[in-house]
């Protein structure tokens, strides 16, 4: 018993590493102490239950330890704050007045079109739709947006560039090629290779950010819109 | 807060306590049958065991066979089980010279068992 007490304090901690270690895409919903808890409670229950060589006291003892694990990183979640930025972890700003952080978007392991797909989940399609954008802890997104944000995103707007490349097929749905948006950045002083993301809509409107930037707006004047 | 720190002392002391109950009963229980097996052991060497020595040594482990297999894997229990019944199922028909290696056999067994499952690093890892 006493070895089943261990082993199952040691396992509970590893996995519990390992969970805040993958970060919160692995998570979904549940604080990372939450989803170890899902995780193995059914296999300590499980094993004992349908195999008759082993006591079931051993499935009990393993059970009652998460449980009292789970009770433990419960207190310390509600009362101490340095545990709970450590256990759970905290939200990410991965995006605020200034655009996208990238320093924060890669800590999470996540990207320019994963922060744009997460944020149209929650129903904003513009990356200036929000002042801010935040990653919490378990997992989900939650925004803040401008109080006129329905109006910035009258058209859908697509990807043109991430990371310095061009997506070429949302490249032709805006009917004009490279050059002509490689020469929109050189009027600009902007390099190909520094921009983080440019998006456009099918109003012609740009949003443009440079690595280590502020995002910027360019209006293109379309003599029509496009989608 | 009351409520989680109760449930918490609570938890850790059904776990605690079991654990030192079950680390001090299967240590005992095994002393218990080493120092009766000894005996018998020495009573087989020396070509002395009877019939009721025997039944006496298998009936003292079917009362605590019940109890240690709350505690202890079943197939740690079985195989003492199995080298127990053929070492007296030899002292019966007074073959000591069969019986003497299956009562060793038992012997390494109790040993062993108790520790396999005691709270040891190598048995965490």
């Amino acid at each position: 018993m006493g070895l089943i007490f261990i082993r199952t304090i040691i396992v509970f901690i590893t996995l519990l590493i390992v969970m805040r270690l993958m970060g919160k895409r692995q998570i979904g919903e549940m604080q990372p102490y939450e989803l170890v808890v899902t995780l193995i409670i059914s296999e300590l229950a499980g094993i004992p239950m349908s195999d008759p060589s082993i006591p079931l006291l051993y499935g009990v003892t393993a059970i009652l330890t998460v449980f009292l694990l789970h009770q433990i990183v419960c207190l310390l979640d509600l009362h101490f704050k340095p545990v709970r930025a450590i256990v759970s972890g905290i939200p990410s700003v991965l995006l605020n007045k200034n655009g996208i952080d990238e320093k924060e978007l890669k800590k999470n392991s996540l990207d320019v079109p994963d922060l744009i797909e997460s944020l149209r989940t929650e129903g904003y399609f513009a990356l200036d739709a929000v002042d801010y954008a935040l990653y919490e802890a378990e997992g989900t997104f939650s925004a803040l947006p401008k109080v006129n944000y329905q109006e910035l995103q009258k058209s859908l707007p697509v990807i043109l560039i991430t990371e310095g490349k061009f997506d070429e097929k949302n490249l032709s749905f805006t009917r004009r090629d490279k050059d002509y948006y490689l020469a929109l950045l050189k009027k600009r002083g902007v390099k190909q290779k520094d921009v983080l993301v440019m998006t456009i809509d099918g109003n012609g409107r740009v949003y443009l950010q440079e690595h280590g930037k502020k995002y910027q707006i360019i209006e293109l004047k379309w003599e029509k819109t496009l989608w | 807060m009351v409520k989680t720190l109760i449930s918490i002392f609570i938890a850790l002391g059904v776990l605690v306590g079991a654990s030192l109950f079950e680390l001090y009963y299967v240590q005992k229980t095994f002393s218990l049958l080493t120092e009766v097996l000894f005996t018998l052991h020495d009573k087989t060497e020396a070509q002395t065991a009877t019939i009721e020595d025997g039944t006496a040594v298998r009936q003292l482990w079917e009362e605590k066979k019940d109890s240690l297999q709350i505690w202890l894997p079943h197939t740690a229990i079985q195989e003492i089980d199995y080298q127990l019944y053929e070492a007296v199922g030899f002292i019966c028909v007074r073959n000591y010279e069969n019986a003497l290696p299956k009562l060793e056999v038992v012997l390494g067994m109790c040993e062993n068992v108790p520790e396999t499952y005691s709270l040891r690093l190598k048995n965490i890892f």
